[in-house]
């Protein structure tokens, strides 16, 4: 009879229930840590992203010290196109970025009932640093976008200072 | 809160690393400059206050409707297959100094 051998290095998988997904597992390694918390959320530390399927586009930062909170966060190039963030020094020093390879920007979304509002959060985009899984919400203050730029169908421009307003399409 | 008086060219220290001097005193506008290290934020305040609006009221939406239906058993997305090169770093950027 065979033996079946474990690899001693396999990370095991924590099994935790969402109020909002129901049984999810993840690893400890794909556990994003937020040191400043998050604007509005300032004692939430641990996050894990979680994506649905049939819900291309978005992804969901689920919080592991408050079960309750989840934020659909989206690409924001895959909305607006010519999405310009300069991040301030902050962002890429205090997460330690120094190569692009090192991060991803992502945006939170309001998606209301029925949909009647679909905005993205242009404003204040989420820096994640894919190499220590660490992450922060900043703030491009005078960049001239807004916190609910309206999200149209297609993708489209996303009007910050200097560029054309984009269309909203209404859902 | 604490209040403190100060005149114009008057400073504050926040901490050890952080300095808030008076600029200038126009009729009802003060100007301030803030001197602190690089890896701390200097906002206004309302954009702060818009930005903890803007996550809670995602948040309470997202709870409330989801978008589109939410099958149980969301898997864990590990990110960093998008491939994003549009954000640049910013090049070693000084403070303005007063």
């Amino acid at each position: 009879m065979e033996q079946v051998i474990v690899e001693p290095r396999e990370e095991r998988a924590n099994v935790v229930v969402f109020p909002r997904f129901g049984e999810c597992s993840y690893r400890d390694s794909e556990v994003l840590e937020f040191p400043w918390g998050l604007p509005g959320f300032g004692h939430l530390r641990k996050f894990v992203v979680l994506q649905v399927a049939g819900q291309d586009g978005f992804i969901w930062l689920q919080s592991l010290d408050d079960t309750n909170v989840a934020l659909p966060l989206a690409d924001p190039w895959s909305v607006f196109e010519d999405y310009d963030p300069h991040l301030p020094h902050y962002a890429t020093a205090a997460l330690g970025i120094e190569d692009p390879e090192d991060f991803v920007i992502m945006c939170v979304v309001v998606v209301t009932k029925e949909a009647k509002e679909r905005t993205m959060n242009l404003l204040a985009p989420i820096v994640i640093n894919l190499k220590t899984r660490t992450g922060r919400q900043v703030m491009l203050e005078n960049s001239g976008y807004s916190a609910r730029t309206p999200m149209p169908r297609r993708p489209s421009q996303a009007g910050g200072a200097g560029s054309s307003e984009g269309e909203a399409v209404s859902p | 809160m604490l209040v403190l008086s100060r005149k114009i060219n008057q400073a504050i220290m926040v901490g050890d690393d952080v300095r808030i001097v008076i600029v200038a005193v126009e009729r009802d506008q003060v100007k301030v400059g803030i001197e602190a290290p690089r890896d701390i934020p200097v906002h206004r305040s309302e954009v702060y206050e818009e930005i903890q609006r803007a996550n809670r009221l995602a948040a309470e939406a997202a709870s409330q409707a989801p978008i589109g239906d939410v099958p149980a058993g969301a898997v864990s997305a590990p990110l960093g297959q998008a491939r994003q090169r549009r954000a640049k770093i910013p090049p070693g950027e000084r403070r303005k100094s007063p």
